[in-house]
């Protein structure tokens, strides 16, 4: 790297420092708002399509902290933040304005190795899905519009 | 001044986000109902303004598309229209926390909604169709898009809105797409609530509903469309949804597409990536 790119490699190493940050302190504020009651999980309608058997709210979200802090959730957290799809029901049922969809939502991204900690649970990438958008673009726009709208 | 004269309309980005551009007269109707609300619009989107959303499994790349988004909207115009809500709750969850937004934000939705008066003169043609609106519950809160489309659709002449208490749990369909229990429940769901209401259509807020529904058009459920396609209608906006059409053909498509933009993607993954989608159909309980 020549000295003239090391500025710009600042600015990126600066630029993901804030989103790092941003995420870490929202992960502290819920860890300290939490109490655990389980209630964004007995309203969430997304239970019934977990892998793991359905348990009491109040059994299930300790293991969503775990994840928070990096380390490993119980089974049946992790069943639930894998098939978290941003309801938000949780968010009102919740008593202690913890925001459970964003308590799920960084879950979920420590969970699948996103934020830099052992990845918990699997999901399928699909290698052909900014492809298959670029593709659909041409089929449906001009030359001309691909150009000045895409690019 | 001339009385032919018309005023600059308000330069707007319409950031549409990466996904519909499977929908190319989702697209440009979206730009025609702007700039016939007084607006100038100008479109941004695809993979090169993407939000980031998409990458949950690494925050670093997440962080930089999120980045490079937010720098090249705040280069253009002082309001930003999204017409994606994956990427309107992540410029609001992510985004704009951990990068300088310079712009206003405001959904497509929310616009209309708030010029529905100027919209209302536009819808001119009739629409005769009883029509059942996909609803999910989340996004809702942070746009009250339940309510607001509606409210829209009874505005065309010949709608009728009929009502369903299902509402579809997540965001919006693709999210469901590694979950085809509970997309299944969806499907069934959505089939049911349109008979029970008496539905001859079912009409989507988001595309990536309409991407995922159009499968049960294409079996003969029902009709399915996107809001956005039936303004378009009764304005009289002359674009084809070719997606559906191609969704219908199935193997059919590549004719319908032709061997010259077919060309412009290359058989192969045209075969391997495109027509699979084109041919999946929705699998209903029997």
């Amino acid at each position: 790297m020549s000295a003239a790119d090391e500025p710009k490699r600042d600015a990126r190493m600066a630029i993901g420092a804030r989103l790092k940050e941003f995420q870490q302190s929202e992960v502290e504020r819920i860890l300290s708002a939490c109490t655990t009651c389980g209630k964004c999980y007995e309203v969430c309608p997304m239970t019934q399509y977990s892998k793991t058997p359905a348990a009491p709210g109040e059994a299930v979200v300790p293991g969503v902290l775990a994840v928070l802090r990096g380390e490993p959730g119980s089974a049946a957290a992790l069943g639930w933040i894998a098939v978290c799809t941003r309801s938000g029901v949780c968010v009102p049922a919740c008593p202690h304005q913890v925001d459970p969809r964003m308590m799920m939502r960084l879950a979920r991204m420590t969970a699948l190795g996103g934020r830099g900690l052992p990845k918990q649970i699997e999901t399928r990438e699909d290698p052909d899905y900014f492809n298959r958008v670029r593709a659909f673009a041409k089929l449906q726009l001009t030359d001309e519009e691909l150009k000045e709208w895409t690019e | 001044m001339s009385e032919s004269f018309t005023p600059p309309g308000e330069p707007v980005t319409f950031w549409y986000g990466c996904n519909v551009l499977r929908h190319g007269d989702i697209i440009h109707s979206c730009l025609d109902i702007l700039r016939a609300l007084g607006f100038e619009p100008s479109p941004v989107g695809g993979p090169d303004y993407c939000c980031g959303t998409v990458k949950d499994v690494n925050q670093i790349t997440a962080g930089g598309m999120a980045t490079r988004t937010v720098g090249r909207l705040n280069a253009r115009a002082a309001r930003v229209v999204a017409w994606c809500p994956s990427c309107h709750s992540h410029m609001h969850d992510f985004m704009e926390r951990a990068n300088d937004r310079q712009f206003d934000m405001t959904y497509l939705v929310d616009l209309l909604y708030a010029r529905r008066d100027a919209l209302a003169p536009l819808l001119v043609h009739p629409v005769p169709m009883r029509v059942l609106v996909h609803k999910h519950v989340g996004f809702n809160e942070l746009v009250p898009v339940n309510r607001m489309v509606p409210e829209l659709l009874q505005m065309i002449p010949g709608i009728e809105v009929v009502h369903d208490d299902y509402v579809a749990p997540g965001y919006m369909c693709a999210s469901f797409a590694g979950m085809p229990k509970a997309l299944e429940d969806i499907h069934a769901n959505t089939v049911r609530a349109a008979k029970a209401a008496g539905a001859e259509a079912v009409v989507c807020t988001f595309h990536q509903c309409f991407r995922e529904l159009c499968g049960l058009d294409a079996s003969g459920y029902t009709q399915v469309y996107n809001y956005i396609q039936l303004i378009a209608r009764s304005m009289g906006l002359p674009y084809e949804d070719e997606y559906k059409a191609w969704k219908r053909a199935g193997d059919g498509a590549a004719q319908m597409i032709g061997p010259e933009r077919i060309a412009k993607v290359g058989i192969e993954f045209y075969e391997r990536a495109i027509l699979p989608e084109l041919k999946k159909r929705p699998v209903l309980p029997k």
